[in-house]
């Protein structure tokens, strides 16, 4: 057996295990984070014998004599170097990556005190940030080798804490030095694992289960099948139309349906025991395109329902087909968006046990917990249930949907023991939902001037194995496919078709993302008829204060669009006038649920033992940076100090619900509760009342984001609270045909952050960089996606161009301090500016993406 | 540096592990290298030696990338590559499996296992032989730790011996 140094201890593991299992497992040091385990993300990188490696890429009997170093094993000296300038680049999202991302730091400039910045890309650049865009990574260690050689720390005093500040946010040290829990950093005694087993066929009929062998198996505790679900087999978001488990009997929607648990001792144990389990399939044939679900004699996908229809919208103001029939020029054309997937860097993970109060408590990595209570409530068929937010991997839309919570409970409801249940990434790949594919087809006419007359769509979109947000995210599509200007006639329809592929839900953007490069695509090419720039016609069509949008909402005095569009003139012009290829697009995205739909904000502070202010609030961060918005809030509301306020994750039992961490809604529709309850607050502080004195009262704050139903027979609905606007735009090389540079501005109503809104923008820009040129899920003909983590072809940050980003204050909306949430927007008019940058490089329209014939084109 | 770079640093490879010494003459491998010193002669940095096994050998930190050896390499087993790639395959054998493994102890035998490994997509055994592409690569080394013959090399040392 191998005997190597871990931060200085020699140690001798007792078995030959991936380096990866032995720092997580038996030393605890859960710094090294699991992304994949199959060397791809980058997660787990540690540093051997001076050079970064990945954790779970060596066995440890291949180590001996070797010195590991992990963040856990940094001197202080590094530990408040590291901490400060990741904090104060705003480096730090979820957080997931960093820990990795400081392994590179250390061990570039161990060797290297002044490296050039292509040095630091090609440090980083074998690990995956999905959030960041790596822009603000690449500062940290810029940042970090600068005080390194100065050998002291900026003393930067005390920093403004109110809005509008660059602070660093409130949870970078825990996680730059790894102390910080996600899910599976939680290691309870005589704790579980549980694995699931997955079906065989995308779709079939499951005749029977047997069990027998994988019960006797020695170490398993339970194997769990249908029969054993104390309460509703079937949740879901909206829609209660998703199997925790398949019963004999019933079809199989896809690939990712579980037919049986196991909980063992160990996870080796319990993969073991999965193939033991005996499942007779009647294998059915599957549908796998939109075309073949529409097909009048198509299999169903369900056997409860009629037909392969998830969902059906049709929206119409005005008369959109007259007006284009008397437009001067009209344009039609077909597009094609393609399957996405979130990527983010921790897979799911869950972990529940039997709490000191008899109660199913559950850590989860999710996007509300009062939704992973209401689901796990019904599965279990009781009440009886808590849960508490851990730190969030990211999520980006994908971790709104029951995938390992609700076994993790499950399980612990049969065994009685804690069971932490943790997807591998190809399970992570396979189960959670994923960005819609949608087929679009737009005609738009224009007068002489370029004046929007009318826009009509007909849109369908793949929804894959079960309803998820299906439903939500067509109809944010639809009403969003009209875009930011300020014409009368607009009329789609779309339709959410079921197949039996993974399944598709929220993705940053809602659908918006998919119908908009459709729009501005359109707008492009009618900018080249009408013999106007882009940017012209849009600033010609677009929608400013007073005036009424598409869907007949009278917009606010927050609206920006006018103002991201003057933003990027400067940088438009100086594009031109050196005759480069340049593209623009632009975008609008709700704030908040809207349409009718009950959104409330929720928010308690109640003053602790510890005579400090805590937040609480059933809101999820994802690594959006929530918990740093809310303190601003507080600071910005009421006379505490920050150092008086601590922020706590989200739970269900102090929690009030706060609703999903979705629709770029949190900053605005928990920031108007937070606002309110400082209200309240100050009422006893302006009583003379002390911290000491507050010991014990909640101060309750509570907003509903008020609106109007489609369709509600007023002559201007309200369809949403607040929209941000954007404007990007993209300079190509035209030497070597890559990506130089992109400006993205967008108007935020008041940044809360200005350091946190450019990293979402950067992060956003980055991915959908991702989605218009290179990145893909393929599916097979048998409904099986194919590619594996490290071949999606996420960016890498040596591959990432110049972005600029620009944040345009607009005051004007009444609530939340005139704040607007900017979570989804900064994906969204990327791709048809990219779109638009290659065709004036080459000449070729592209109506599909990603995009073919570019630099960044996968080969084979 | 010894020699002032260009960043991002490239140097030659040498595609061959120089197993085949065991078996030489006409049971050996006709791909790998002969040990010729054709590239030693050939570089004017002095980065380029013959190993304990008779096989070239670049020292990358020698090394300027001028492509001299490659083209004088009889049997075209010289590559550029850039140093930042430091998971490389170390042998050219096109033969299939069963003679590969006859003519060399340190062949690839083109089994695939690298392949099914990478999580990148980035390794592909063509013409039986391993090959890595080095953009979509992202240096894991986890083809390298899999290889059942030792073929695949991290140069930096860690995966497998530095030599």
């Amino acid at each position: 057996m191998a005997i190597f140094k871990v931060n200085g201890q020699s140690v001798q593991p007792e078995k030959n295990q991936k380096l990866l299992r032995f720092l997580r497992d038996e030393l605890h040091l859960t710094s090294v984070k699991d992304g994949c385990s199959e060397g791809a993300c980058g997660a787990c990188t540690v540093i051997i014998d001076g050079k970064t490696c990945k954790a779970c890429v060596p066995d440890t009997d291949s180590l001996d004599g070797r010195e590991i170093i992990t963040v856990e094993g940094l001197t202080e000296w590094e530990q408040q170097v590291y901490t400060y300038a990741y904090g104060k680049a705003g480096a730090v999202q979820c957080g997931f990556c960093i820990p990795g991302m400081v392994m590179c730091t250390k061990a570039l400039l161990d060797e290297n005190m002044e490296p050039t910045d292509d040095e630091i890309r090609y440090a980083l650049r074998n690990n995956y940030c999905r959030c960041t865009g790596y822009v603000k990574i690449m500062d940290a260690v810029r940042l970090a080798a600068k005080i390194l050689k100065a050998g002291e720390i900026p003393d930067d005093g005390d920093p403004n804490w109110t809005l509008g500040n660059r602070v660093a946010r409130i949870d970078v040290e825990e996680k730059v030095l790894g102390y910080g829990k996600y899910p599976d950093d939680f290691y309870l005694d005589g704790m579980l694992y549980g694995v699931a087993l997955r079906s065989k066929y995308a779709r079939a009929r499951v005749l029977s289960i047997d069990t027998s062998r994988a019960k006797a198996l020695p170490g398993v505790e339970a194997v769990v099948t249908a029969e054993d679900i104390p309460g509703e087999n079937k949740i879901g978001h909206l829609k209660h139309d998703q199997y925790t488990l398949i019963p004999v009997g019933s079809l199989v929607h896809y690939l990712g349906d579980a037919i049986a648990l196991v909980a063992a001792k160990d996870r080796e144990t319990a993969e073991k025991a999965i193939k033991l389990i005996k499942v007779e399939y009647e294998a059915l044939p599957h549908v796998h395109t939109i075309e073949e679900a529409a097909a009048p004699d198509a299999p169903k996908v369900f056997d409860e329902e009629e037909n392969n229809i998830c969902a059906h919208k049709h929206i119409s103001r005005g008369n959109a087909e007259e007006a284009i029939r008397n437009s001067k020029y009209v344009i039609s054309h077909h597009f094609e968006t393609p399957w996405t997937e979130h990527a983010f860097l921790e897979p799911e993970c869950a972990v529940a046990f039997y709490d000191e109060d008899g109660d199913v408590f559950i850590y989860s990595t999710d996007q509300s917990a009062h939704q992973t209570l209401h689901e796990c409530s019904l599965l279990l068929g009781t009440d009886k249930v808590k849960v508490q937010n851990a730190l969030v991997g990211g999520g980006f839309g994908g971790k709104e949907d029951m995938t390992v919570q609700h076994l993790a409970a499950l399980l612990t409801y049969v065994t009685k023991k804690p069971v932490k249940v943790k997807f591998t990434r190809a399970e992570s790949l396979l189960v959670h939902p994923k960005r819609h594919p949608f087929y679009m087809d737009m005609t738009m006419g224009c007068d002489e001037d370029g004046n929007i007359m009318g826009v009509k769509a007909s849109v369908t979109s793949d929804t894959g194995a079960f309803a998820s947000l299906g439903g939500p995210v067509l109809e944010r599509a639809c009403t969003h496919a009209a875009g930011p200007y300020h014409y009368e006639n607009f009329e789609i329809e779309g339709t959410a078709y079921y197949t039996n592929n993974p399944p598709a839900g929220a993705f940053r953007g809602f659908g918006v993302t998919q119908t908009c490069f459709a729009t501005e695509t359109l707008l492009n090419m009618m900018a080249d008829k009408v013999g106007i720039t882009p940017w012209e016609i849009r600033y010609r069509n677009a929608i400013r204060p007073g005036e009424v949008l598409p869907n007949g909402q009278i917009v606010d005095d927050s609206t920006g669009l006018v103002e991201t569009l003057e933003a990027v003139k400067e940088d438009y012009d100086a594009a031109m006038a050196a005759g480069k290829p340049v593209g623009i697009g632009c975008a609008m995205k709700n704030a908040g649920v809207g349409v009718g739909i009950p959104d409330t904000g929720r928010v308690k502070l109640i003053v602790e033992d510890d005579e400090k202010l805590h937040i609480y609030s059933g809101a999820s961060c994802i690594g959006q940076g929530l918990g740093t918005v809310l303190v601003q809030m507080i600071v910005t509301n009421t006379d505490i100090r920050q150092e008086d306020i601590v922020y706590e994750r989200s739970n269900t039992w102090i929690s009030p619900d706060s609703g999903t961490t979705s629709g770029s809604r949190q900053t605005l529709v928990t920031g108007e509760a937070c606002r309110r309850a400082c209200e309240k607050l100050m009422e006893d502080r302006r009583a003379g009342k002390e911290l000491k004195d507050m010991k014990g009262i909640v101060y309750y704050g509570e907003y509903l984001a008020k609106t109007d139903p489609l369709g509600a027979n007023v002559p201007n609905p309200v369809s949403h609270v607040a929209y941000g606007y954007a404007t990007q735009m993209c300079v190509v090389d035209p030497k070597t045909g890559k990506l130089d540079q992109i400006v993205a501005a967008h108007d935020v109503g008041k940044a809360v952050n200005p350091l946190s809104c450019e990293g979402q923008i950067e992060g956003g820009v980055v991915m959908s960089m991702g989605y218009a040129l290179r990145e893909q899920y393929p599916i097979d003909e048998n409904c099986k996606p194919i590619q594996k983590y490290g071949s999606l072809r996420l960016f890498r940050s040596h591959e990432v161009p110049k972005i600029k980003a620009i944040v345009v204050d607009k005051p004007g909306l009444k609530v939340a301090c005139g704040a607007i949430g900017i979570g989804e927007i900064t994906s969204i008019p990327t791709a048809p500016a990219i779109a638009d940058a290659y065709f004036r490089y080459d000449g070729i329209r592209r109506y599909s993406l990603p995009l073919v014939s570019t630099p960044y084109e996968r080969k084979g | 540096m010894a020699v002032k770079k260009k960043f991002p640093y490239k140097a030659a490879i040498v595609s061959c592990n120089g197993g085949c010494r065991a078996v030489k003459g006409e049971a050996g491998c006709s791909e790998g290298c002969i040990g010729c010193g054709a590239c030693v002669d050939a570089c004017k940095f002095g980065a380029i030696s013959l190993n304990e096994y008779g096989v070239a050998e670049v020292d990358e930190s020698k090394c300027i990338a001028c492509q001299k050896c490659t083209k004088v390499c009889p049997q075209e087993i010289i590559h550029i590559h850039e140093c930042a790639n430091y998971i490389v395959v170390k042998c050219s054998n096109k033969s299939k499996g069963a003679a590969a493994k006859k003519q060399c102890e340190a062949s690839c035998i083109g089994c695939g296992i690298c392949e099914k490994t990478c999580t990148a997509g980035a390794v592909k055994v063509t013409d039986n032989c391993a090959v890595i592409d080095e953009d979509a690569c992202l240096s894991c080394g986890m083809c390298s730790v899999k290889c059942p013959r030792h073929v695949i090399h991290d140069l930096r040392g860690i995966f497998t011996p530095a030599r």
